[in-house]
């Protein structure tokens, strides 16, 4: 018996997405009648159940192995992001440095006028006093441990 | 009755969230875990993508790289399986186009690279892992099936991912997954049809 090609579709489709409770009993309801459509829904059930039966298990050692690559990965990633944030830190310690002395520069000048200091005399103590010193701590966040820097 | 449903759901969801946050702390123990639960679904995804054994656990480890480092891409708002199957599906394809590239350049008809394309001797990876006798049969017909429609039948009868999510997998639409897969089942079937009506 030849059956109405969008029956098999339907058939298919049950197979492969939810189909109506209407459907459904459509499908029932032919296959009670029609040999060839009830041998075409064994065959595909047989298929699909004939799928499930393959078990391609993982080499045993696979997993652990896999596992040692990741761990290795994550601690050279890790170890990678801790040297950018140092490098980070000491860009940013540093332009704070350089704008910090700039302003306090300027400060020191207007400061300075009423007192009568020269503008040698300004700028060697914004050098001393705060230039070098801040540009030492900057300095210092590349050189110290890690866990001083809150970072590790 | 909808309490229960809903309780599944905010599991479910409060699962993929817990991934995605591992993932962009790259947690070590979630990862092992991770690795613990999918290596063989992994596995047997990229058997079905290549038809091959040999390079299958090689690409499931690259995909835990790629995981690895692209962990922060995923939003835990749909699930983890169809997001790792993308990448391996991605890694797959990268390596297949390699390996033609190379092949095309290969000045030697015997490049190793040339040989990793030629089918392999000795059982095919679906005749090695078939457990029943119905699978036999249909390991022959699944070695010589187009990757594309393995691919989705494994991802629907297999890993059961909905339609959406294989479309997602696979970067096609929901219609073109479903082509697939009834084609599949048609290829498939007749391996049955033929044997029953040889009177095997």
């Amino acid at each position: 018996m030849e059956c109405d090609k969008r029956l098999r579709e339907l058939i298919d489709r049950s197979f492969v997405e939810e189909v109506s409770e209407g459907e459904r009993h459509l499908i029932d309801h032919h296959i009670r009648d029609c040999d060839g459509c009830k041998r075409y829904v064994e065959l595909t059930a047989r298929t699909i159940r004939g799928l499930r039966e393959f078990t391609f298990t993982s080499e045993a050692e696979s997993s652990a192995q896999v596992f040692e690559i990741l761990a290795h990965h994550t601690g050279t990633m890790r170890q990678h992001n801790v040297q950018f944030k140092i490098w980070a830190a000491f860009a940013g310690a540093l332009s704070m440095s350089i704008v910090g002395s700039a302003l306090v520069y300027q400060v020191a000048k207007f400061l300075a006028a009423p007192m009568h200091f020269d503008n040698a005399q300004v700028q060697a103590g914004v050098l001393v006093f705060w230039l070098l010193p801040s540009f030492c701590s900057a300095v210092c966040t590349l050189a110290a441990p890690g866990e001083n820097r809150g970072i590790a | 009755m909808l309490a229960l449903p809903m309780t599944l759901n905010t599991t479910a969801e409060t699962e993929t969230a817990k991934i995605a946050r591992g993932l962009r702390e790259r947690d070590t123990e979630l990862l092992a875990d991770l690795v613990e639960r999918c290596q063989h679904r992994l596995v047997r995804y990229l058997v079905y993508l290549t038809g091959r054994r040999e390079h299958a656990e090689d690409l499931a480890q690259e995909t835990w790289i790629r995981v690895l480092q692209r962990g922060s891409q995923y939003n835990g708002r749909q699930r983890f399986d169809p997001w790792l199957f993308a990448i391996a599906r991605n890694l797959a394809i990268d390596d297949i186009r390699k390996k033609l590239k190379a092949v095309q350049t290969a000045s030697l008809p015997n490049d190793g690279d040339a040989m990793l394309l030629l089918p392999s001797s000795g059982p095919s990876p679906f005749e090695a892992a078939a457990r029943s006798e119905d699978a036999m049969r249909l390991a022959g017909r699944l070695q010589i099936l187009p990757p594309l429609y393995r691919e989705a039948l494994l991802l629907r009868f297999q890993e059961e991912l909905s339609l959406a999510e294989i479309a997602q997998v696979v970067g096609a639409p929901v219609t073109t997954v479903t082509s697939r897969i009834y084609r599949g089942l048609a290829a498939l079937r007749s391996a049955f049809e033929e044997s029953d009506s040889h009177g095997v």
